[in-house]
């Protein structure tokens, strides 16, 4: 090659790498408050996943409005004062919206970042109903399975069974606190009594004495609000142990794997509240399309969430029209019907009427546990 | 009546595997003084191993029996008391420093315990297996389950192998002598380095296996160390250091009064979580020296 | 000029420098930068209760707490005026402080550290199940600080509100510590019967000490309670506790620039590390506290000496 023709090719190459990364750099960011280390890491790390797996298949088929969506991704340890940091640093590094993913006392203490600062956030897995109510933000949206949704189909299930009085278990975390808060309230309004709400505390190890009282009070039914981890083991353990046959209804906890295998054979029939339909062939396509494209396990509900949260953000900025913050608000605030993966078959996302919480009342499943596996759907929406 | 025998198995489970924390405390107390914190956290690292070697949940191809775990556990409970002893207590005793610092020392210990647990095995909880399973069973005219009478029958053996030592064995007697005083152990030809190698390393056997007995029931997961450590600690305050009994009551008299309590007392359930923290304040402030006093009598 | 001149001209230039960043900071550093000044604060306050006084105690985040949610109760949920609030939620910490300390200052060693323990464990149950006048363990949020005077206190001006709230913690304990009490305390610490046959009140100086720097951990709590207008059990949690006490071992050497310097590397290190060690920091940190205790000459009696230029120890 001539000295000419390969110095104009280098100038040329030169050039081109000049304005690639100008182009590259052109994308649209986008924060995610995830927890690697902490308590809620079992929920964070799916959803996570499932926002990933969403943005690499938005920006391979071309992105949004011409631009590649960037996640900057921070952890928050499970930490609320962490969190608010964190989210202070998205906003700073230009993220045009940030997901919440971790614990309610984070996400609720990000979002005085968010409405300090203008800035859209959206939680999209979290069902505690007082995310939007605690604080008046306009800019924070939540699309999780709400609690006084979850509890209502639960009891439009059970309502043929004219349960009269029931016990309420949690732990002391701050989401099975909530949970427990809106099913008690949604229980008391349909003219249930809640005999006793038991308490399992972090750290202990046996919930014999719990279980012997709700024993005792002979109650229809067992409503469990969101325990997690060793204390929804103890919980199994001594049901079976105390010998006890009254039904028990679960908030979408039981809805995690991991917990199938760490109370193996002991949630047989256990039925509980989830927001997701694993029969909906569009649910089937995403599920096997997850599983060939990644590695770490198969997908469940909660990478759904987070599936569906990106591809909110997605349509949210398309509508808008540009990356700014107040436009993008305005658009998730006219979303009136967004179609998801989870949800019950027909039902989908929705912020009309100002709403900021945008999980449909009719999108709760019920399902039951068989044979160690979330099985079959038994009822869909209330 | 059902409720209160049931309860009481509970209990008496619940109270064994405080107790052998406690025990895990005193071992090391009476002959250093120093008050180990981190042996809630060497707990939940026997839990951990006893899971590796149990299940294949965290490395494959291991699914040996239950009393091969049972040693593992032990072993690697020794040693990791041992080498703690060896590379941070030492030193300082070897130099005079008070006791506050080999204290602080170990809780620099309990955090890279608990770091290393999360970083090793990871931060959901695993399950254990249980070697007898779940079985209801009736022993006499107490009901409960096949892993709550182990835990029970196996503290017993625990402490009825360090009542021995202490009492009966050569050993034992040296550990009595350094309590007492430990230049006069020293002059006396006892091997002060030995004695506090041998203290941690049961203190961490001891520990380790709790962590394992107690796993099944709970699982395994890396928040499990500060509870633990702080009921283990409550125990010992309430039985007293003087004997090894003591440790054993205190850890029985803790959890009946957390289980009896939440189960009768008309105090919302949200509220017992209180319990074990009002007892510890309670006898820290009204007896110290605990419920059972050393033959004789320390100055 | 004289050694007065310069200490008051190095405390001037301090004070400048840290009032200058909460202007010229953007707003992810002044978090950062707000809720470093707090733990300073705490931290000022743990070691003179640990470093001066000889006193391990694991109830500094429980006053903060009490602090923090006492401020927010009587003024939002109660609806008290914010002046009334400030101060009825100092008085009741002070109150709080001084019925624990009774009985608690009686305790040698690592069981008074039991106590507190206990005591800050009954502080966040009660907290947890407050119900919603405490927020429970989701929190409480959805208030903040009223205006002084039609002036709206926010962003950089909040800012300087907590350097000359670190600034105020610095001085009375510097005050209290060149004093008679402050020497009466080391005795007490080294050699409490020598205290006491020089005719020092052990007890009382032991309460006083406590409920002062328990009052000031309240303090710190309430200008915590402002920086994101949100409080939650979780931060006055018995982790941070600990860490409270890494800071003054690590910096600390019974001296305020320790505990300062304790706090400020141990506050910003997790965020250098976080690109090396992940969220593992915590691991750093145990092993850092380990070589400190086993490396430093004579192991835990160099932190409890105070070495200072000029004075006796």
């Amino acid at each position: 090659m001539s000295r000419s023709r390969s110095t104009r090719l280098s100038l040329a190459a030169f050039a081109i790498a000049l304005t690639m990364p100008a182009f590259a750099q052109d994308t649209i960011k986008i924060g995610v408050i995830t927890d690697h280390v902490g308590g809620s890491k079992f929920y964070a790390e799916p959803v996570t996943r499932g926002i990933e797996y969403g943005a690499r298949k938005i920006n391979e088929s071309g992105g949004v409005l011409g631009r590649k969506l960037e996640l900057i991704i921070e952890d928050d340890q499970n930490k609320p004062d962490v969190s608010a940091a964190k989210a202070r640093k998205l906003v700073d590094d230009g993220v045009v919206i940030f997901l919440s993913t971790t614990g309610s006392p984070s996400t609720q203490q990000a979002q005085t970042v968010s409405l300090e600062t203008k800035t859209p956030q959206l939680a999209p897995a979290n069902g505690a109903d007082q995310m939007t109510t605690a604080l008046d933000n306009p800019y924070f949206f939540q699309t999780g399975p709400l609690a006084s949704v979850q509890l209502a189909t639960l009891m439009a299930y059970t309502r043929k069974k004219g349960f009269k009085e029931v016990a309420i278990v949690r732990d002391n975390t701050a989401l099975s606190q909530g949970f427990a808060d809106s099913f008690r309230g949604g229980l008391e309004k349909a003219g249930i009594k809640v005999a006793l709400e038991e308490v399992i505390p972090q750290g202990s190890t046996s919930a014999v004495a719990n279980l012997q009282k709700v024993r005792g009070a002979k109650v229809d039914a067992i409503f469990q609000a969101g325990i997690s981890g060793p204390e929804m083991l103890q919980f199994f353990r001594a049901y079976a142990q105390l010998g006890m046959k009254e039904p028990i209804y679960g908030s979408y906890n039981l809805s995690i794997p991991a917990y199938l295998t760490m109370a193996k054979d002991l949630m047989e029939g256990v039925i509980f509240a989830d927001a997701f339909d694993p029969d909906r062939p569009d649910v089937k396509t995403f599920l096997t399309d997850f599983a060939k494209e990644n590695s770490g396990g198969p997908a469940g509900s909660l990478e759904a969430y987070g599936w569906d949260g990106i591809h909110l953000v997605a349509e949210a900025l398309r509508r808008a029209g540009a990356p700014d913050r107040e436009k993008l608000r305005a658009a998730l605030q006219g979303i009136d019907k967004f179609d998801t993966i989870v949800g019950a078959k027909g039902t989908f996302w929705s912020f009309a009427g100002g709403k900021r919480a945008g999980f449909h009342p009719q999108g709760a499943v019920i399902r039951v546990v068989e044979n160690n596996q979330h099985g079959r759907v038994l009822q869909a929406g209330q | 009546m059902e409720d209160f025998l049931e309860l009481l198995v509970s209990a008496t489970a619940s109270g064994c595997v405080y107790g052998l924390l406690a025990l895990a405390y005193l071992v090391i107390i009476r002959p250093t003084s120093i008050i180990n914190f981190a042996v809630g956290e060497w707990a939940a690292s026997g839990a951990f191993v006893g899971v590796a070697v149990l299940s294949t949940l965290v490395w494959p191809a291991l699914e040996w029996p239950w009393w091969s775990a049972l040693l593992i556990v032990a072993a690697f409970g020794a040693l990791v008391g041992y080498g703690t002893e060896l590379l941070c207590v030492r030193p300082l005793v070897a130099r005079g420093a008070p006791e506050l610092s080999a204290i602080l020392v170990l809780l620099g210990v309990l955090v890279i315990f608990r770091e290393g647990n999360t970083l090793l095995f990871g931060a959901s909880p695993l399950p254990s297996p249980a070697p007898f399973g779940f079985r209801r069973m009736l022993i006499g005219p107490f009901p409960g389950v096949s892993q709550q009478f182990l835990i029970i029958g196996a503290t017993f053996g625990v402490f009825l192998s360090a009542w021995l030592f202490f009492e009966r064995t050569v050993w034992g007697r040296a550990f009595e002598a350094v309590a007492l005083n430990r230049k006069a152990a020293a002059l006396m030809g006892i091997d002060l380095r030995m004695v506090g190698a041998l203290a941690f390393a049961a203190g961490g056997a001891i520990a380790a296996v709790a962590g394992l007995l107690v796993s099944p029931l709970t699982s395994a997961h890396f928040l499990m160390g500060l509870p633990l450590a702080t009921q283990g600690f409550t125990a010992l305050v309430i039985g007293g250091i003087g004997r090894v009994e003591g440790a054993l009551l205190g850890g029985l008299i803790l959890a009946f009064v957390e289980q009896f309590g939440a189960r009768w007392l008309p105090v919302p359930s949200g509220m017992t979580l209180a319990f074990p923290f009002v007892l510890l304040i309670g006898f820290l402030l009204f007896r110290p020296t605990g419920l059972l006093r050393a033959p004789e009598t320390r100055v | 000029m004289n050694g007065r001149g310069v200490h008051a001209l190095g405390w001037l230039a301090g004070m400048g420098v840290a009032i200058g960043l909460a202007f010229v900071l953007g707003s992810y550093h002044t978090d950062v930068y707000r809720k470093m000044l707090i733990w300073v604060a705490m931290a000022l306050g743990f070691n003179f209760l640990f470093g001066v006084a000889g006193q391990i105690a694991f109830s500094h985040f429980a006053f903060a707490s009490v602090g923090a949610y006492g401020v927010v109760i009587l003024s939002h949920q109660l609806g008290l005026p914010f002046g009334l609030a400030f101060v009825l939620a100092i008085v009741i910490c002070g109150l709080t402080a001084f019925i624990v300390a009774i009985p608690a200052t009686r305790l040698e060693g690592f069981y008074l550290a039991l106590a507190t323990l206990a005591f800050s464990q009954l502080v966040r149950v009660t907290i947890d199940e407050g119900g919603a006048l405490t927020g429970g363990t989701g929190g409480l949020a959805n208030y903040r600080l009223p205006p002084f005077f039609g002036v709206d206190v926010r962003g950089p001006w909040y800012t300087v509100c907590l350097v000359l709230l670190v600034a105020f913690t610095l001085w009375i304990l510097t005050r209290v510590d060149a004093s008679w009490f402050g020497r009466a305390c080391r005795a007490v610490r080294d050699n409490p019967r020598a205290a006491e046959a020089m005719g020092v009140d052990i007890a009382r100086a032991r309460i006083l000490v406590f409920v002062m720097t328990s009052t000031l951990a309240g303090l710190a709590g309430i200008g915590y309670a402002y920086v994101d207008n949100v409080i939650n059990p979780a931060v006055f949690s018995l982790e941070n506790s600990f860490l409270l006490l890494f800071m003054i071992i690590i910096g600390g050497s019974g001296r305020h620039v320790g505990a300062m310097l304790g706090a400020v590397v141990l506050y910003l290190a997790p965020f250098a590390l976080e690109p090396v060690a992940g969220n593992h920091y915590m691991l750093v940190f145990g092993v850092l506290i380990v070589l400190a205790i086993l490396f430093r000459p004579d192991g835990l009696a160099g932190l409890l000496r105070i070495t200072r230029p000029g004075k006796a120890a």
